[in-house]
């Protein structure tokens, strides 16, 4: 091990290796303390006046009645008012039907990056071609998806030319077919970011597994099976973490171009919910209840996503 | 005989590999073309699905102010980005290279602040921020989506600076050149892959986000994302004219994709910590 790697574990003192003498060394580390308090301070000022103190007087602000201006406190009983009201757990429900399509969004992309690890004549355009969408905003695929899955859309026009034209729908003004629309083009949108992961993932492994693999006999399927999908486990970790995020936190601009939560609250996943009883009811204090909800959920996703990132580190911090 | 029969197998297999590809990207291009080929067309036009014209394009100019818009876009993501990488860089280096009591975790506060979705704080965020009057500029929105950006280009910036020997730093430092000289002249030269990853990672970011352009921007200075957002839902607008404000407020943020693909793509696997 080189000392490189070695010394921020070691120890914190700065200039321990000769070269100075202990005047100097403990004016260096002084400096050195204060360089590093001064440098992160802007950083940690951002984070916490713009992130970490909103999330505190969120909770504060989910016991109370507010309307922006004035603030009536209820306490603590909202919350259990929260899992007594029906809409709640309708829009909570929506949240979970949204996660059926993560096992899709995951599973398409590792098909497509099997594909492309062939490395067949011109993939790396291909790859390209599919990445393009992650550069998209969500508005405007949302006004696409729109056109798509309306009942004179595209989508439709499609089923009739193949001879579906009796099985027309609007596909979203069904509560449930909406919601089945929000997810085809979620699913479609996330392609490019989890082919990537995966397509990095493949580029790791150690190639001599696979010849091996095929001269044992295995077919390519097999192979694929049961050699390269074990071992990119880490990476489906987290691929799904990532999609897990985007499903309950990035959607906003997609429901808001699509749907507007509608019909009824057929797509109204919980940080729709959010803007609606905040924005179309002006009942800020609910907003804020339904936002600490949310938070919660996510903290639980991202806790999970350090256990996956730490690893790597080592006990440097 | 053997011979030929594996090169035949084996064209049969490139062949089918190779379809396969091209339907996926069938998949993947059809919006885009859909797009294309419905902005130039009049309402008429569109709901025949024959003929082309420029009135969409008239209509979205006469409707909503592109450039203006455009304008509004550049100005936010260029403030934002900036205070990202100042406060990026000098904090990943102070996390990574000017260890001090209680950095460590200072830094897991940073970064964990990655799992705050913005929905969950919108109300207080903009009631704050309307109160010290910032929400009728530019400042409140370019500082929300500062601090958005912060979390993941801190941790993405230690763990570059992480990877420059210790002893790199001390020499410098101690041959003169201070903590403050040390990180200018050495250490950021040294990361400017990172720099650039991290600037076309939140220009995408920022440049296609609605929901802070919708609520913390006035209407005179909104983002083009959010402007035709709000144009999509007057219910008198044109499909070819929102297929036009689709395409124009793409453009910029594919030609930043298309010359910078490779920086992006090492930022989503640099979140793996790799």
């Amino acid at each position: 091990m080189s000392l490189t790697e070695v010394a921020p574990v070691a120890g914190q003192a700065a200039g321990r290796r000769g070269r100075s003498g202990p005047a100097t060394r403990s004016r260096l580390a002084r400096r050195r303390r204060r360089a590093g308090i001064l440098l992160s301070l802007p950083a940690l000022a951002l984070v916490i006046g713009l992130l970490a103190v909103p999330v505190g007087q969120a909770v504060y602000y989910s016991m109370t009645q507010w309307n922006g201006i004035t603030t009536t406190w209820i306490g603590p009983s909202t919350y259990s008012a929260l899992v007594k009201d029906p809409i709640f757990w309708r829009v909570l429900e929506n949240n979970a039907l949204l996660l059926l399509a993560v096992p899709v969004a995951i599973g398409i992309p590792l098909a497509i990056a099997a594909l492309l690890n062939e490395h067949v004549r011109g993939w790396r355009f291909f790859r390209s071609v599919y990445f393009l969408p992650t550069a998209i905003s969500w508005v405007v695929i949302g006004m696409f998806a729109l056109r798509f899955f309306s009942a004179t859309g595209v989508l439709n026009g499609l089923l009739a030319h193949v001879g579906f034209g009796a099985s027309a729908t609007d596909m979203l003004a069904g509560e449930h077919s909406a919601l089945a629309a929000l997810a085809i083009t979620f699913i479609w949108s996330m392609v490019g970011t989890n082919t990537i992961i995966f397509l990095t993932g493949m580029a790791t492994l150690d190639p001599t597994l696979t010849e091996a693999a095929r001269v044992d006999g295995l077919s390519r399927v097999q192979i694929f099976f049961r050699v390269t999908l074990p071992l990119l486990t880490r990476f489906i970790q987290f691929s799904f973490v990532i999609t897990v995020i985007s499903a309950f936190s990035a959607l906003f601009s997609l429901i808001f171009v699509m749907t507007s939560g509608g019909p009824g609250y057929g797509t109204t996943t919980l940080e729709f919910f959010i803007y609606q009883a905040g924005f179309q009811q002006v009942q800020l204090g609910t907003a804020a209840l339904y936002g600490v909800v949310l938070f919660v959920i996510m903290a639980i996703v991202g806790l999970v996503q350090l256990r996956l990132i730490k690893p790597d580190d080592g006990g440097g911090w | 005989m053997a011979v030929p029969q594996i090169q035949l197998k084996r064209k049969i297999t490139t062949g089918s590999l190779l379809i396969l590809m091209v339907i996926v990207a069938v998949v993947m291009l059809y919006p885009f073309w859909y797009i294309v080929d419905n902005a130039f067309r009049g309402q008429a036009q569109y709901d025949r699905q024959s003929g082309h014209s420029l009135s969409g394009w008239r209509q979205l100019f006469a409707n909503l102010p592109v450039a203006g818009q455009l304008l509004n876009s550049t100005v936010v993501c260029v403030a934002a980005i900036a205070i990202i990488l100042v406060v990026s860089t000098t904090a990943g280096f102070a996390f990574a290279k000017l260890r001090y009591r209680g950095s460590g975790m200072i830094f897991l506060l940073v970064v964990s602040a990655l799992m705050v979705p913005l929905q969950s704080i919108l109300f207080p965020e903009f009631v704050n921020l309307s109160n010290v009057h910032l929400t009728n500029s530019y400042t409140g929105a370019v500082l929300v989506y500062a601090a958005l950006g912060t979390p993941f280009a801190t941790f993405l910036m230690a763990t570059y600076y992480r990877g420059i020997s210790d002893e790199l730093i001390e020499a410098a430092v101690i041959d003169g050149l201070g903590y403050e000289r040390t990180f200018l002249q050495i250490a950021i030269p040294l990361s400017l892959p990172a720099v650039a990853t991290i600037t076309v990672l939140q220009f995408i970011q920022i440049w296609d986000d609605l929901l802070v352009g919708l609520f913390f921007l006035p209407t005179s200075q909104r983002t083009i994302t959010a402007g035709l957002a709000t144009l999509s839902t007057g219910r008198t607008t044109s499909v070819p004219s929102l297929m036009a404000g689709s395409l124009i407020s793409a453009i910029p943020a594919i030609i930043v994709y298309l010359i910078f693909q490779r920086h992006l793509v090492k930022g989503l696997t640099l979140g793996m910590g790799k």
